[in-house]
């Protein structure tokens, strides 16, 4: 069964003398046939996991189990794995037929006939069967991709790995070819590790999504835990867009203190905060919503700064009308709400849409409430 | 070539959008001269073969009673010339070919196996750092600066004995020195062939290659299936770079095989003497001769030249 577990792995490269930390003491354990997707900024080490998992770097201490074997001493070519690569590394001397039988060729002892049907299928399924006999230089961007799917599929391995396959596509072939992909995903139930730094990916895409930042594991969880109930605040910042806002605060008794507004808090929230005293106070631009007066006791004036229209929805910048300009923060309002640069409206911070986070450590300490 | 390419090709857009008549005047001018330049460069580069190949067709009355670029006429034409410098220089065309083709082919491949270690395969930096270290100290070793140790060298090793049964087949035992040339040869011309493989391999895709080790190819069936049959356009650049080199090469046929009376003498050092002797130089024999020499250098820049440009390129 393609389980794959990650105990404890670290990467350290040596630097100079010293040593940098790429991959800290992170634990991954996936069930057969889930969509994990290892999301994070670029230079976090997500890339590095997966090829630690795929054999090409070696890793310092921890362990990697496919299946239940420990592998971290099994060659690449012995691991059962198929990996689409970034720049789809296809053999260019190879037609599309070559490059897809290449794997079968070396790892298995399969007879020709065997491998055509296998390679035949495979292409149907990728929808190039037409293209067998082409090389490489000669497909599209989005056949090549194809291609290298259909390299890896034809292979029928344990583990799927994809270092972010989809960022050489223009916008619109790329989530065409994200749907593509989680269909594949849904057809062949094969565990799949999939890189990238695209949250709009990870949100679509992963039955659940690793995050990643600096070396560590921030948190694993189902896409929608990671949104609405993110274990820190670096997490709360990553995930959705535009991203979370957040106010460093401080709490005087029952009130948050910023420097330019006071937000009370009611007593289950006080309960979660504790003894803690700075804080950071997060708000989903979508939860800041337009009120009519400012009778309320989450309601505060602010002037709009810049309008963003998406169409669908504003992207408006705002700022607390006792701020300094340019301290802004966002919020999204209907698309047919008239807003302008220089409006002054009152807007509304409702107290089971905010999330707060330890002002030293980023931890959260109270997330939204959600409707069952 | 690429540098005359180069300057027409940047003439004929200037001159295509500003087809205006004041502009054209000006323009042809400037082409006129540039053509009459270029002319003139051909002329003064085609002037020494041009007159070489007429002089080789001459009789010794032509040679000296003619100017060195004018044509042979009717009394004075002969392919007598080409015929004596054939017959001497046959054995030392088919003695060259014996070591230059085994030597090229042999250092093309090693330095490639090289460069295929020191780049694409995941031994430690701290292995290959000396070894590249050593492979670029050897490209710039001189070559009179080996030919005292050489000719020690070979006057060590016992190869007329190692190869007695050769001689027992029948073959002139001369013939061990084209055994020795062909070892110095591949020996002294590894280093460059490794660095140049080296540059390209370095270009080759990483992940291609990983791709490849997760497809289960070891690194042996990766060269064999990868990047040997990647290695073309290099490969025309070693080989012809090698196979000029060592064709040409006179020091260590002077050294390893001293004499062309030997059997085994190479085509260089026959020519060396050919048309020389006390009555004086005969210029047509020496100029047929010299074509002789030349041409197999030219075939294979004939037959390697496309992947040849195509590997300079990268």
């Amino acid at each position: 069964m393609g389980t794959l577990e990650l105990d404890g792995v670290t990467k350290v490269f040596p630097d100079g003398d010293g040593e940098v930390v790429a991959v800290d003491d992170v634990d991954i354990e996936m069930r057969d046939g889930e969509f994990l997707v290892v999301v994070g900024p670029s230079g976090c080490g997500k890339s590095t996991t997966l090829r630690m998992v795929a054999g090409l770097e070696t890793i310092s201490s921890g362990e990697i189990r496919l299946a239940g074997q420990r592998v971290n001493d099994v060659k690449p070519q012995h691991r059962d794995i198929a990996m689409v690569f970034q720049s789809y590394a296809l053999y260019p001397h190879m037609t599309v037929e070559g490059n897809m039988a290449f794997g079968l060729e070396e790892s298995t002892e399969l007879s020709d006939e065997e491998i055509e049907t296998r390679v035949a299928d495979a292409a149907e399924t990728m929808g190039i069967a037409e293209l067998l006999d082409r090389k490489p230089a000669d497909l599209s961007g989005g056949q090549r991709q194809r291609v290298a799917l259909g390299r890896a599929i034809v292979r029928d391995p344990e583990v799927f790995l994809m270092d972010e396959p989809l960022s050489n596509l223009d916008a619109k072939l790329r989530s065409e070819m994200r749907t593509e992909l989680q269909r594949l995903q849904d057809e062949l139930d094969v565990t799949t590790m999939y890189v990238t730094h695209d949250q709009t990916e990870a949100m679509t895409m992963g039955d659940r999504i690793a995050i990643l930042n600096a070396g560590e594991l921030q948190q694993v969880a189902t896409p929608l835990e990671c949104y609405h109930e993110p274990a820190n605040r670096f997490v709360a910042g990553f995930i959705g867009d535009p991203s979370m806002n957040f106010f460093p605060v401080e709490r005087d008794d029952e009130t948050l203190v910023a420097d330019v507004f006071d937000y009370p808090l009611s007593a289950p929230t006080l309960d979660d905060v504790g003894a803690v005293t700075d804080l950071t106070l997060g708000v989903r631009p979508e939860d800041i919503a337009l009120a009519g007066d400012s009778s309320g006791e989450h309601t505060f004036s602010t002037v709009v700064e810049v309008v963003e229209p998406m169409g669908d929805e504003n992207t408006v910048y705002l700022r607390f009308a006792d701020a300094p300009e340019g301290e802004t923060f966002i919020a999204t309002v209907g698309g047919l709400q008239q807003v302008s640069a220089g409006d002054e409206i009152t807007v509304e911070i409702p107290e089971e849409t905010i999330h707060l986070f330890d002002g030293v450590s980023g931890e959260a300490v109270h997330n939204r409430e959600i409707d069952e | 070539m690429s540098n005359d390419a180069r300057t027409d090709g940047g003439t004929v857009t200037e001159a295509d959008p500003g087809a205006s008549a004041g502009l054209l005047s000006g323009l042809d001018a400037y082409r006129v001269l540039l053509y009459l330049g270029l002319l003139g460069m051909l002329t003064f580069f085609l002037i020494p073969i041009e007159s070489g190949l007429v002089t080789s067709f001459k009789t010794p009355s032509g040679v000296s009673g003619s100017l060195p670029f004018a044509p042979p006429t009717g009394g004075t034409f002969t392919f007598e010339k080409w015929r004596a410098a054939f017959d001497a220089l046959g054995r030392g065309l088919i003695n060259s070919a014996l070591y230059a083709i085994p030597a090229t082919v042999i250092s093309a491949l090693l330095g490639s196996f090289t460069a295929y270690g020191l780049t694409q395969s995941n031994w430690k930096q701290k292995y290959k750092a000396p070894v590249l270290a050593l492979l670029v100290a050897g490209v710039f070793i001189p070559y009179q600066a080996v030919l005292v140790p050489l000719s020690q060298f070979w006057s060590m090793i016992p190869l007329q004995e190692w190869l007695g049964f050769l001689w027992a087949l029948g073959i002139n035992n001369d013939y061990a020195s084209v055994i020795e040339l062909i070892i110095t040869h591949v020996a002294y011309g590894l280093p460059i062939c490794t660095v140049l493989f080296r540059s390209y391999y370095k270009n080759m895709s990483e992940e291609m290659i990983e791709a490849a080790r997760l497809d289960g190819a070891s690194i042996r069936r990766i060269y064999r299936r990868i990047v040997l049959p990647l290695s073309g356009p290099m490969f025309a650049v070693v080989l012809i770079y090698q196979f000029t080199q060592i064709w040409n090469d006179l020091l260590f046929t002077l050294v390893l095989v001293q004499t062309e009376s030997s059997a085994a003498a190479p085509i260089v050092l026959i020519l060396a003497g050919l048309g020389t002797s006390l009555e004086g130089q005969d210029f047509a024999l020496r100029m047929a001769g010299a074509f002789i020499a030349a041409l197999p250098t030219l075939a294979v820049y004939i037959a390697f030249g496309e992947e040849f440009a195509e590997g300079v390129a990268t």
